[in-house]
């Protein structure tokens, strides 16, 4: 255990942090090294990771390294620990596989702009942060790393500032991002005058079972805080602006990563430290999964009636983070194989949405960087133009709908059932109906940018460089992956990190010595079996082999039937029998996108919409408050049932 | 050997060379059955296979504005997702691939035809096609409610009887199996009100009047199908008339289940038989009979109706299998 | 193998487009009354298609007017072959009453091939049903021609 696999996780935190320094010096000059450094320097985080994989999951070990080499002082931790376990590590591969394949898109998508020294060095700032907030042990290290990753984040989304959508964007984050960020504090400091430590491990022992006002009340801000970060409603006003105007290759990180690390933040919380408050208690189950539904049906109202393509993505991101939240609060539940399964299908779906999501804003980058607008009610066409980019946004319009064999579908699954058997069944429901309508809003995207007429303007764009097709075609091929050999993920990464979330007394075992946990808690704490038994039950091999039958018979039906004449004779394209057909009349142009389409969705529920239209007015106070508000009934609600 | 009876599955029977006869059947039953309805003579019963042969030897035009690939491939992928689903849906005990958690599965699948139409409307690149696909999405999403209600309902009601976890199951062969031991599940008083609003979900999901507002004919030129001709319509056709069997066989599946003359393959031939005969009752009172009657309705009033009346019928459903145990 | 099939579904099986090129409706209605119960041409396997794209048989009305000519002749070069020109009534025959006026451009077959013309103003059903099982019979003669 010890060994090289400790100074590994220390590797990966300070070198990026140490190439944004690096970066920072170069100034206007050597661009080459600057796009060099970034790549290499968000490599090495992933091999560190990946070289993690043998000790952390397969033996099943939990690494840890205490900085600076202050160790524990008569079992008192009094320095900050890195603590490394299969779920920080699940997440850990999310943020560097993504950041990684950023720094690939960011080569090409960048280059028209300029003072790209302050984008690479916030850049690596932000892989740094975010690498060091799954991997540390430490409370108030979590803060910092938070705080790094948050103004990292806010210097990228203003980064085009002669736009004025940059900056209002970069304001609104300040001010929502702060609060979040003064509540999880606030928590922190808490927490710390109850404990006395900033351990974590040693912070869940010496709470275990004496909860006091206090300590609810941190539970209550530091839940507030992190829902802030990973945009649960009503505190999910940032991102709409913030993904909107960010560079593509930085929204994709803000919408699919930093939300998970939100969502890190909050099972830390829930699972581990106030582990005996809230693992199996209904109370806390139902705040869960209500808190998610919302989430849900809320993100995908809003997604339906936009009309550009990023804000779009963003309110997408908002509703799939309530299908995570809504897992992970099954997985509170008393009867412990729907909790794993619950556990399971979250952690599946943290995955997936990774992935597609980030497919689906590197989609949009290409046209953004081709066309040079993201307004559904501008673009058209574009497929015959930009192929690859169609295909590519047609494999995240499968995965994300849920459809086999995709990776949608399995972790989608694991929700419902686990939704089901938990006994929340309208939750099912509306998750289903969710699940159309990202259906619904995908193919309005497809309709509206894709496929239709092309805008003379855009007649002669071409398909976007191989640097950029690269890291799409990579995330689109783990998407596949993960949808036809979902056993091999489930295996590998999805049931260590479910374990490890369960296993708090290796957890704590492992920073203090063995048996700690045991005199600190006065019993053995139940780790659920994981069993695969309750997963879905499809083979996709078979299925694979049923389609190419089903092709093969497909290609030797058609053959035989269109044995006719086959005269090639010259295609004219200019013959009028190829126009459209608009009864006779001369093609002209007509495209049907953007807010013309679900017409009727949007007549029938226009008092919805409207009012939700409204609510989101996009005045800063508003928001603010909607925050301060979601803090007040939390806490009330929290004080009342713990 | 194993191969063999795998390939004849998937090729022949209950795959596609079965489908694709008894779809075809089923549609012209039922255009027979309409014209009989309106007191004229109508086209012979095997009108639609005349129809399918004529497409595919007629010649095709893909226009100058359509997104190539996509327009080709869109047909053959709803085809595909419509074959999969007839191999999920038990005969009277007889499931070609038995599984544990089927129903999602079917419902996930329903969807593939439904979007192969909009991708293939969508990449016409008509203004027809994009009213009609907006129409088409509309429906589905009208009718995915109740149907996700009905599901639930009835899984919820074996389940219930089985002890499963969490009182749910979501496999066809053990609804099957229930049914076999204790009668039809229409027999059972809970789940008639799910029975009804499933009929009324079959022509939504089929296309038919009066929910077809997505391919009106005169009012939007066929809708997404509008730039479609040749061996292209023909496969989309075909898709159309399979989707009524398959949402026939899942309907004898779920509510009718049970009987047949015995259990086990041994009576297959007669196992089948019996399952075209109730698909064909049902089809005749859920599409045909509507259709000879009403008119076609709006969009935004089949959106009203599916979330009003059959979502109501099948939370009675769901409700009524909590609380008693009929 | 299959051709002989083809073929034989191509008699029964035709698919009717209306194109009014400015008539008075007349013909249209004569047109519409056949696909009712007491004429019945579903009996032949004849439907109305709504998109000139899925017809065989296109059936057009009305003498050709001025505005509506270069329409006609769009519509009619984006139906796929093998196809029939069907003129129905007198006025594509022979402009009718409308003959030497501003706006009509003349009998039809002076811009395209009419395969079958049914006289009359308006034509009874039953001539309009006899001119159309001569046109299917044209049709089966036709060959389908498979390119784009």
């Amino acid at each position: 255990m010890n060994g090289y696999s400790s100074i590994l996780p220390l590797m990966a935190i300070m070198l990026p942090f140490l190439a944004a320094f690096i970066i920072a010096l170069t100034g206007n000059k050597a661009l080459g090294l600057k796009r060099v450094l970034a790549v290499i320097f968000t490599f090495i985080p992933l091999l560190a990771v990946i070289l993690l994989f043998k000790p952390i999951i397969e033996n099943g070990h939990i690494v840890s390294y205490w900085l600076g080499n202050w160790v524990p002082e008569k079992t008192w931790a009094i320095g900050i620990g890195l603590e490394i376990d299969a779920f920080g590590l699940f997440c850990g591969l999310i943020i560097t596989l993504t950041c990684f394949l950023s720094s690939i898109f960011s080569i090409r998508y960048m280059e028209k702009d300029n003072g790209l020294e302050k984008y690479y060095t916030m850049f690596m700032l932000l892989t740094a942060s975010m690498i060091g907030f799954v991997f540390t042990g430490d409370l108030f290290n979590m803060y910092v790393m938070l705080e790094i990753m948050t103004f990292a984040a806010i210097g990228l989304t203003a980064f085009r500032n002669h736009k004025y959508k940059s900056i209002e964007a970069g304001f609104k984050y300040i001010v929502i991002g702060s609060l979040g960020s003064s509540l999880i504090l606030l928590g922190t400091v808490l927490i710390y005058a109850q404990a006395h430590t900033l351990n974590i491990a040693q912070i869940s022992a010496i709470l275990h079972g004496n909860y006091n006002a206090v300590t609810i009340f941190a539970l209550a801000l530091m839940l507030t805080g992190y829902a802030v970060k990973a945009f649960l409603v009503p505190c999910h006003t940032w991102p709409a602006d913030a993904h909107m105007s960010a560079p593509s290759s930085i929204s994709m990180l803000l919408s699919g990563v930093m939300s998970k690390t939100g969502i890190f933040g909050i099972i830390r919380i829930l699972y581990m430290i106030y582990r005996s408050k809230c693992v199996a208690a209904p109370s806390m189950e139902f705040l869960m999964i209500f808190w998610g539904t919302i989430t849900m049906l809320i993100g995908a109202s809003m997604a339906i009636i936009q009309t550009d393509f990023k804000r779009l993505l963003a309110f997408s991101s908002v509703s799939q983070i309530g299908y995570v939240i809504v897992g992970f609060g099954v997985g509170l539940s008393a009867k412990t194989s729907v909790a794993v399964t619950g556990t399971m299908g979250g952690l599946y779906h943290m995955l997936n949405h990774a992935m597609f999501k980030s497919l689906a804003f590197l989609c949009a980058g290409a046209v953004l960087y081709r066309t040079g607008t993201t307004d559904t009610t501008k673009l058209g066409g574009l497929a015959k133009k930009m192929p690859y980019t169609t295909v590519l946004f047609m494999i995240s319009l499968a995965s994300i709908a849920g459809m086999p064999p995709f990776n949608g579908f399995v972790s989608k699954w694991l929700i419902y059932q686990s939704t089901f058997e938990a006994g929340y069944w309208p939750v099912t429901i509306i998750a289903l109906l969710v699940s159309v309508m990202t259906l619904a809003y995908f193919i309005k995207l497809a309709q509206s940018v894709f496929f239709g007429k092309i805008h003379k303007e855009h007649e002669n764009i071409k398909e976007i460089p191989w640097s950029m097709r690269v890291p799409m075609i990579v995330l689109a091929a783990v998407c596949i992956f993960a949808g036809t050999f979902w056993n091999v993920i489930s295996d590998k990464l999805i049931e260590p990190a479910a374990y490890a979330i369960y296993n708090i007394q290796g957890y704590i075992d492992v920073m203090f010595n063995k048996g700690y946990a045991q005199n600190m808690f006065n019993h053995e704490i139940p780790i659920p079996k994981m069993t695969r038994a309750m997963a879905g039950y499809w083979s996709p091999i078979n299925w694979l082999l049923l389609f190419v039958v089903l092709i093969i018979g497909f290609i030797v039906i058609a053959s035989l039937l269109s044995k006719g004449n086959k005269k090639e004779s010259i295609i004219d394209l200019s013959d009028t029998k190829y126009d459209t057909f608009t009864g006779g009349e001369k093609e002209y142009f007509s495209h049907m996108a953007g807010n013309d389409l679900f017409w009727g969705l949007k007549h029938q529920f226009r008092g919805y919409f409207k009012t939700l239209k409204n609510a989101h007015s996009g005045i800063v106070n508003d928001y603010v408050l909607w925050v301060a508000a979601c803090a007040a009934v939390v806490t009330i609600y929290l004080f009342a049932v713990l | 050997m194993d191969i063999l009876v795998y390939i004849f599955n998937i090729l022949i029977f209950p795959g596609f060379l079965f489908c694709f006869f008894f779809g075809l059947l089923l549609s012209g039953i039922d255009r027979k059955l309409v014209a009989r309805m309106q007191r004229r003579i109508g086209p012979p019963v095997f009108q639609p296979f005349y129809d399918f042969f004529k497409l595919i030897g007629k010649g095709h035009i893909i226009p100058r504005g359509a997104a190539k690939k996509t327009f080709m491939l869109a047909p053959i992928i709803g085809l595909l997702g419509v074959v999969i689903i007839s191999m999920f849906i038990p005969i009277f005990g007889y499931v070609f691939i038995p599984r544990t958690a089927d129903m999602i599965v079917i419902l996930y699948l329903l969807t593939v035809p439904a979007v192969a139409l909009i991708l293939g409307g969508s990449s016409s690149g008509s203004p027809y096609s994009g009213v009609g696909i907006s129409r088409e999405m509309v429906t589905m999403l009208s009718y995915e409610l109740p149907l996700v209600i009905i599901l639930l309902a009835v899984g919820s009601k074996v389940g219930h009887s089985l002890g499963e976890i969490g009182n749910v199951t979501f496999s066809l062969s053990k609804v099957a199996e229930y049914q076999s031991k204790n009668g039809m599940l229409i027999c059972s008083l809970s789940m008639i009100p799910a029975a009804i609003a499933f009929l009324l979900c079959i022509p939504a999901e089929v296309g038919t009047v009066p929910f077809d507002v997505a391919e009106a004919e005169t009012e939007i030129c066929e809708g997404p199908l509008v730039e479609y001709s040749g061996k292209y319509l023909a496969l989309y056709k075909l898709m159309s008339a399979i989707k009524m069997f398959i949402m026939g066989s899942l309907f004898v599946a779920l509510f009718f289940g049970g009987t047949g003359f015995g259990t086990g393959i041994k009576f297959l031939p007669l196992n089948t038989l019996l399952m075209m005969i109730l698909v064909i009752i049902t089809i005749s009172i859920s599409v045909s009979f509507l259709r000879a009657i009403v008119a076609r309705i709006k969009v935004e009033h089949t959106l009203k109706f599916f979330w009003t009346v059959p979502t109501a019928l099948a939370f009675v459903s769901l409700i009524l299998t909590y609380v008693t145990t009929l | 193998m299959f051709n002989r099939l083809i073929e034989k579904s191509r008699a029964k099986s035709p698919w009717i487009y209306h194109v009014n090129s400015g008539s008075c409706n007349g013909c249209d209605i004569e047109l519409v009354a056949l696909l009712g119960p007491r004429y019945d041409c579903e009996r032949l396997g004849i439907k109305l298609a709504g998109s000139p794209r899925h017809a065989d048989i296109v059936v057009v009305t009305g003498p050709i007017t001025s505005q509506s000519k270069d329409r006609v002749l769009r519509v009619l070069s984006q139906v796929p072959e093998p196809k029939v020109v069907v003129s129905l009534g007198s006025c594509p025959m022979s402009c009718n009453v409308f003959k030497g006026s501003y706006s009509v451009e003349g009998p039809l077959d002076k811009w395209t091939h009419v395969d079958v013309s049914v006289g009359g103003c308006a034509p009874k059903p039953e001539a309009i049903i006899d001119g159309l099982i001569k046109a299917i019979e044209i049709l089966k003669e036709k060959r389908g021609l498979n390119n784009v």
